[in-house]
This record gives structure tokens, C-alpha cells and sequence, in this order.
């Protein structure tokens, strides 16, 4: 009896503690380490007498969340030119800061690591000191208190007045906190076959259509696209943007707020579900698990809107002509532009409106309760140079150098390049998210409707449906 | 005449509380895993996170949660593949009992082969299945995508649109996407059942079986009135723990069907993840947890019920 009264009172007792500590709030800042105050310097000269031999400070760790792995030497994994760009950095980085910092990366899934760091951050969790971070994660991060704003200190940084405005614009919370540091740009543009398109890419959907129905009728696809409702709705941040926005349509009013019935959106919706009730799409663009790329690759589909840096995993490739790029490498996208194959293009769009076309960063970020600060700030410095920015762009990034200095660099004036700045410079390009605040939330619900409307019921109202998904949205206002 | 000293007050204490002690560390462990969470959970449920940190909501997050289109989609998923599920495993594993307690030969290599699909993850399980259907280059594709097989224009699973609903809104029929999800998942939890069946089966007598025979039963009646009800229990325990385990799988879908096409393979569990993990609405799927941790406690209380009734009949 005695037994089960302190038992009873015991098991009280922590249950009281248990609320009490489910109640508390998370933890929020981690101590920042002081680091080392100096680097040590490479030695100059050979010390005329000996001398006993100084103490070389252990460098500090500092942690950071890429979505490579240099461990992984795999030439077929999906992010090899990643892993080889961290085998290739890392090192660079310990030597220039030896004796100060030790770099030390913690490899994360591309399309787990942003819900992992939120997590992370509102459980007062380890943090990585930095993270790299895509632009669409910016309202999101806002929204959460996820990352530091870097304003006050980038604006002090030399590197800063030579940040391209568009790309600095794409890290930037509607509050004009500054979350992320751009490395690169990746606008989207119209991958196309020259023999498939060999006038150009139509400038209207009406032309559009019309060399559509041609190529069908020779069993060619006019275009392949990701369509596909997974990974919480990316096919918006593809194609899906690309479209409503080139007929002057998008998915916001500019103040938080979803707006989708619009008679542009309408347009653009009612122009994809002629593309695919014609079949001038292959029916595996809404298979996911990038399916659609097969169509581009053996040159059956005409046509692949994509972001600039999609070209890193396209190949092997195979022209119309039939002539093979097939060194198994992002080069088969570089040598089928440079043979003129391939040539990139801005989108159909409406009279009035330019191409349009969503836009991402990948910049750097800190995140809140990162425990080495000092370290993170010399790292975006040192990857802020031309030389390191250039090898982030050509390498894993793709898309366009974020510092205005990178952009002549060299490695920058290939035809591939010059045809991307001619494309993006034609098209209108905007982050797909623009004023939501629940950019996630958003983009599915936004992708179901449309896959519904173009595919799953393409007789059903879509004005209605429109409504039906904004209201949705904005009863979470 | 010796007296025996009675214990000194704080031996006598330890004595009184060793049993305690002995239980402490699993309770604490249980407190850890099992009761904080879950406290946890009802507190994230009434909060929502704003960028100065969580705010309390009161009940906003279960309103938000009810007027969401795909809550309401997502139980009617739910109740369709669990259904589907259970039945079309019951019945394919109690066959199969059925026939391996007959005493073939190989019983005990069938058992083993039997087994594969229980020792397969998920994950390889929906990777496997989608390589069947891929359009395309799936190895059923030419099957599937044959106008003449399937008229009129063959059939790609992954893409392919749903039916019409027969009633309302309720998503009935099944997409084919939602088809294959069910048999992938009636094909990986076919062996755990069987085994478990086979076990009972093989606790029936044989004599009165015999008995049924002999008195003129066909093999159906020795079945439907003998062998179903004795092993009942089993079958009723083989049941809820399908159902548990279907309800709170979201593996399976994640590799194969990603929810999709559109919404059409989307259950609870899978929306649960979505909206926590992939939307960061941590809140709102807390609520959702809850919901679902209700429907789990029914469950797991038929389980005990029906443990206890078993107890009390034998």
C-alpha cells in the first residue's frame, strides 16, 4: 500500500514535470564560441637559429549544411558535381584559414534539409553554421525565425556593392531582412533541340500550337515539362510559374494575400490543357521522379523549360540529327549548345507581356543559434571572392554569378553563358512565391489545382477552382 | 525468550521501496518517450509560429485542419485503402495458411519464401512496384499502356485520372494509382498475417474437424462454422494490427505514389507529414496527430478488449 502511494505520488510528480518541461519553451540561442583571435600566418622565412617550436592553436570546427557529400566519389551519383566541389573547396578553405577554423560539412537531402533546420531551430537543436540555403525558403525561414538577418554586417562587406540587385532582391524577407547571402541566380529558360525548333522558339502560344500540331504529327512531343503534383508541389516552381506568369498572371497580390482567379491565370491554365489534350506533352510529365527529362534527352520532345542550371543532369543526350553526346557528364548539354543542337530560349508569352519565368537564389545563411558566427562570416567572405564565387556558379550552383566581377570572369563567356544572359535578359523573371508568406503551404495547393484542371477534370470550372484554392489559402491570414 | 529487533526505520524504508526503484528507470524511460511527447503534441496544437516564436491559438489549429480540402479527401483515402487493405489481406493470407496447414510438401521453404516481401522495406517495396508501372519504361508499361488491353487509350497508373465519384465527394472508386498502393501494400503484409493464421489454424483440433466431416460438413461449413470461429481471436488481432499499421505507414506511398497523382493515393498519415515536415505547419499537423492518436487509441482498445474477452473465455 505504502509502495503504491510513493508510486502514485512519483508518477505524479513527473507527470507534473513532464507537462511543466512540454510547456517550456525551446531553447533559442546557443552560446557563440570566441574563436581563435588570430589565424596562424604561413611561414615566411627559415628561422636563422632554432627556436623552440611555438604552439599551433587547434582550428576550430565549424559545421555546414550542403546538400553534397565530398565523401561521396560515386561519377553517377545525382549530386557528384557537388561532392566534387566540396572535395575541391574544403580543403582550399582549411589551408586558407589554418590554425582559425576547420571546415566541416554534414551532408543533407535537398528536399529535407530546409523542414530539418526549422525543426532544429525551434527545438533549440544543434545547428550547422551555415546552411546553404535556395531563395525559396526565404518567407519561410521569415516566418519561422529560422535565420539571422545579415544586413548590417554584408552592407559593411566590400563584396556587397557587387551583388547583382536581382539576386540580393531574391534573399531579402518582405520585412527587408536580409536571410541569405546569393552565390547564384538560377532563372529558368526553354532548353530546345534547334532541328526540333529550327526557325526558334515560338514567341506566342498561338505559334506555339501551331508548330505543336506539326511536330505531332511527325510522333515528336513540342515539349516536356515536370508537371508532376510530388515533392509538395514542385511542378509550380517549374513550369507551372513559367506559364501563368508569361501570360502576365501569377499567385499573389503583392500583400500576402493568394490571388489565382484572374482572367491571365485563366489563359495560361486553359493553353496547358490544350498542350495536353492534344498530346503535344508526353504523359510522363506528371510521373515525377524527373521523368520528363527522358524526353528531352532522346530528343522526342522538342522543347524543356528548366531552371539554368537543369543542364547539370541531362545526358547522355542524342539529337534529332541522331548525332550522340554521351560522355555521360553536364559537358553533353555544354558540347550539343556549343555544336548548335541545342540552343536556350525564352518562353511563349502573350502580346504585352514579357516571357516570364520564376527565378531562384542559392545563397549562404546563418542560422539562429549558430554556435560560430565569426567563422560563418569569414567563410561568406572567402566564398564571396570572384574566383570562389565562380567556382560555386560552374560547379554545383549553375545559373548565374551573384557578384556582378564573376560575371566577366572567363569561365563566364562561353556560349552557353552568353545565350542565358541574352534569354534572361529577355524574360521577366520573379521568385514564383512573391508576397505569400506560406510559400510550402501555397505551392501545393496551387499544384493540385492546376494538375486537377489540366488533367484530372479538364471540364471542370476554373474560375471556380481558382476561388476555391485562394479562398483556402487565405483563411490562414 | 529473544526478541527479534525489528528493521531500523531507514532499512525498513529501502525494504518497503526496493520495488520502486526497480520500476523507476523504466518509468522515467516511459515518461521520456511516451508521455512527454504527447504532452508535448496537445501543447503544439494549440500554438502557431509567428517569427517572435509560438503564439497560443486555442482550438484555430483543428478549425484550420477542418476546412482544409484535402482533410476531409484525405479520410476518405484513408477509409478506402484501410478497407481494401485488411480485407484483401485477410483473405489472401488465410488461404495461403490455409493451404500450407494442409501439410504439402516444401511447407517449410513456401514459409520462407513467403516471408521476402515482410523483410523488404517500405521504401524498396514502392520502388520496386513504381518500376512495374513507370510509363513507359516500367516492365508492365507495354502491358498496361496496350489501347486494346486497355481501351481507349491503355492505362499509365501514375497518371492516369481518377473515376468519377459514384457518391458525393467521397473519393470511390479508387484511382488506379490508389489500386496499385493496395496491392503493393496487401503484397508486403500478406506474409506477417499468414504466419500468424497459420499458427492458430494449426491449433485447431484436427479431431473436430474430422468430426464436422464425418457428420456430413462440406470443406466451406468446416471452415465458415468451425475453424473461423475458433480461430477468431487471431483473426480479430491480425485485423487491428493491419489496420494500425496502415493507418500510421506513410513509406510506402512516399516511394511509390508521393501522394500523388494530384491527391489521389493521399491518407492521413501521408497529409500528417505533409503538412508538418513538407508545409512546417507544425501546429496544425499537431493537431492532426491528435486526431489520429484518438483513432489509434479506439483501435488499440479493441485490441485489449478483445485480448481480455479471450483471457476470460479460456
Amino acid at each position: 500500500m505504502k509502495f503504491t502511494s510513493s508510486l502514485g505520488r512519483m508518477i505524479a510528480l513527473l507527470l507534473v514535470a513532464a507537462l511543466l518541461a512540454a510547456c517550456a519553451p525551446a531553447a533559442t540561442e546557443a552560446p557563440v564560441v570566441e574563436a581563435p583571435t588570430e589565424a596562424v600566418a604561413a611561414p615566411t622565412e627559415a628561422p636563422a637559429t632554432e627556436v623552440p617550436p611555438t604552439e599551433v592553436p587547434e582550428p576550430v570546427d565549424f559545421t555546414t549544411w550542403f546538400e553534397f557529400d565530398e565523401k561521396n566519389e560515386d561519377p553517377a551519383a545525382d549530386g557528384r558535381v557537388g561532392n566534387e566541389y566540396l572535395r575541391n573547396t574544403i580543403p582550399q578553405f582549411n589551408e586558407a584559414f589554418a590554425g582559425k577554423w576547420n571546415w566541416v560539412n554534414q551532408p543533407k537531402a535537398y528536399d529535407k534539409m530546409e523542414t530539418e533546420l526549422v525543426a532544429a531551430v525551434q527545438a533549440g537543436a544543434e545547428v550547422p553554421d551555415i546552411y546553404e540555403m535556395l531563395s525559396d525558403s526565404v518567407n519561410a525561414f521569415a516566418q519561422n525565425g529560422t535565420v539571422q538577418d545579415l544586413r548590417e554586417w554584408a552592407e559593411a562587406q566590400p563584396w556587397f556593392a557587387d551583388l547583382d540587385p536581382s539576386a540580393l532582391k531574391a534573399c531579402t524577407a518582405p520585412d527587408g531582412a536580409l536571410l541569405c547571402i546569393p552565390m547564384t541566380q538560377r532563372p529558368q529558360a526553354v532548353y530546345v533541340w534547334t532541328d526540333r525548333y529550327p526557325n526558334g522558339f515560338p514567341k506566342t502560344p498561338e505559334d506555339f500550337l501551331t508548330q505543336a500540331e506539326a511536330l505531332k504529327a511527325e510522333g515528336k512531343y513540342a515539349i516536356t515539362f515536370y508537371g508532376s503534383t510530388e515533392k509538395g508541389g514542385s511542378g509550380i516552381n517549374r513550369a507551372m510559374f513559367t506559364t501563368l506568369s508569361s501570360f502576365g498572371g501569377g499567385l499573389d497580390d503583392g500583400n500576402g494575400n493568394m490571388l489565382l482567379n484572374t482572367p491571365e491565370n485563366i489563359a495560361a491554365i486553359e493553353f496547358l490543357r490544350e498542350i495536353v489534350a492534344k498530346g503535344y506533352a508526353p504523359e510522363a510529365v506528371f510521373a515525377g521522379k524527373f521523368q520528363e527529362e527522358e524526353y528531352f534527352k532522346d530528343s522526342s520532345a522538342g522543347a524543356f523549360p528548366t531552371g539554368l542550371n537543369g543542364y547539370l543532369y541531362l545526358f547522355p543526350l542524342t539529337a534529332p540529327n541522331g548525332t550522340p553526346y554521351d560522355t555521360n557528364t553536364s559537358q553533353d548539354f555544354l558540347n550539343a549548345l556549343e555544336a548548335g543542337d541545342i540552343y536556350l530560349s525564352p518562353f511563349v508569352s502573350v502580346e504585352g507581356v514579357q516571357p516570364g519565368c520564376n527565378t531562384t537564389a542559392t545563397g549562404l545563411a546563418i542560422p539562429v543559434g549558430a554556435k560560430n558566427v565569426e567563422a560563418a562570416h569569414d567563410f561568406i567572405s572567402w566564398v564571396m571572392t570572384p574566383e570562389q564565387n565562380a567556382n560555386y556558379v560552374v560547379g554545383p550552383g549553375g545559373g548565374l554569378p551573384a557578384l556582378k566581377t564573376t560575371q566577366s570572369d572567363p569561365r563566364f563567356q562561353s556560349t552557353f553563358y552568353q545565350q542565358a544572359s541574352e534569354t534572361i535578359g529577355a524574360s521577366a523573371c520573379r521568385p514564383w512565391y512573391g508576397s505569400l508568406l506560406r510559400p510550402a503551404e501555397a505551392k501545393e495547393l496551387v499544384m493540385n489545382t492546376i494538375y486537377k484542371l489540366i488533367k484530372e477534370d479538364p471540364t471542370a470550372d476554373i474560375a471556380a477552382e481558382l476561388t476555391k484554392t485562394q479562398e483556402e489559402y487565405n483563411q490562414g491570414n | 525468550m529473544q526478541h527479534t529487533k525489528p528493521p531500523r526505520k531507514p532499512l525498513r524504508f529501502l525494504r518497503n521501496s526496493l520495488p520502486f526503484w526497480l520500476i523507476l528507470p523504466t518509468v522515467i524511460f516511459l515518461f521520456v518517450v511516451q508521455v512527454y511527447p504527447a504532452l508535448y503534441t496537445v501543447w503544439l496544437s494549440l500554438q502557431e509560429r509567428q517569427p517572435s516564436g509560438w503564439t497560443f491559438v486555442g482550438l484555430k489549429n483543428f478549425d484550420r485542419l477542418f476546412n482544409m480540402s484535402i482533410f476531409g479527401e484525405s479520410a476518405g483515402h484513408t477509409i478506402i485503402f484501410l478497407v481494401s487493405h485488411v480485407i484483401l489481406t485477410m483473405v489472401g493470407a488465410f488461404i495461403i495458411a490455409f493451404l500450407l496447414s494442409r501439410k504439402i510438401r516444401f511447407t517449410g521453404f513456401y514459409i520462407t519464401v513467403l516471408f521476402i516481401p515482410w523483410i523488404i522495406a517500405q521504401i524498396i517495396v514502392g520502388l520496386v512496384f513504381r518500376l512495374l508501372v513507370a510509363p513507359d519504361y516500367g516492365l508492365l508499361a507495354g502491358l498496361l499502356q496496350n489501347p486494346d488491353l486497355f481501351p481507349p487509350n491503355g492505362l499509365s497508373v501514375l497518371t492516369a485520372s481518377r473515376p468519377l465519384p459514384w457518391f458525393g465527394e467521397f473519393p470511390f472508386p479508387p484511382s488506379p494509382a490508389m489500386i496499385l498502393l493496395i496491392i503493393a501494400s496487401t503484397w508486403r503484409a500478406i506474409p506477417f498475417v499468414t504466419l500468424l493464421l497459420l499458427g492458430a489454424i494449426e491449433m485447431v483440433p484436427g479431431e473436430v474437424l474430422e468430426s464436422a466431416m464425418i457428420d456430413g460438413a462440406s470443406l466451406w461449413q468446416s471452415i465458415r462454422y468451425i475453424m473461423i470461429p475458433l480461430i477468431l481471436p487471431t483473426i480479430i488481432v491480425s485485423i487491428l494490427s493491419l489496420t494500425l499499421n496502415a493507418m500510421n505507414g506513410v513509406g510506402l506511398i512516399f516511394s511509390l505514389t508521393d501522394g500523388g497523382p494530384g491527391t489521389s493515393t493521399n491518407i492521413l498519415s501521408f497529409t500528417l507529414y505533409t503538412i508538418g515536415w513538407g508545409q512546417l505547419q507544425f501546429g496544425r499537423a499537431a493537431a492532426l496527430a491528435l486526431i489520429m492518436a484518438v483513432i489509434n487509441w479506439i483501435l488499440i482498445a479493441g485490441i485489449l478488449r478483445n485480448n481480455s474477452s479471450e483471457g476470460e473465455t479460456n
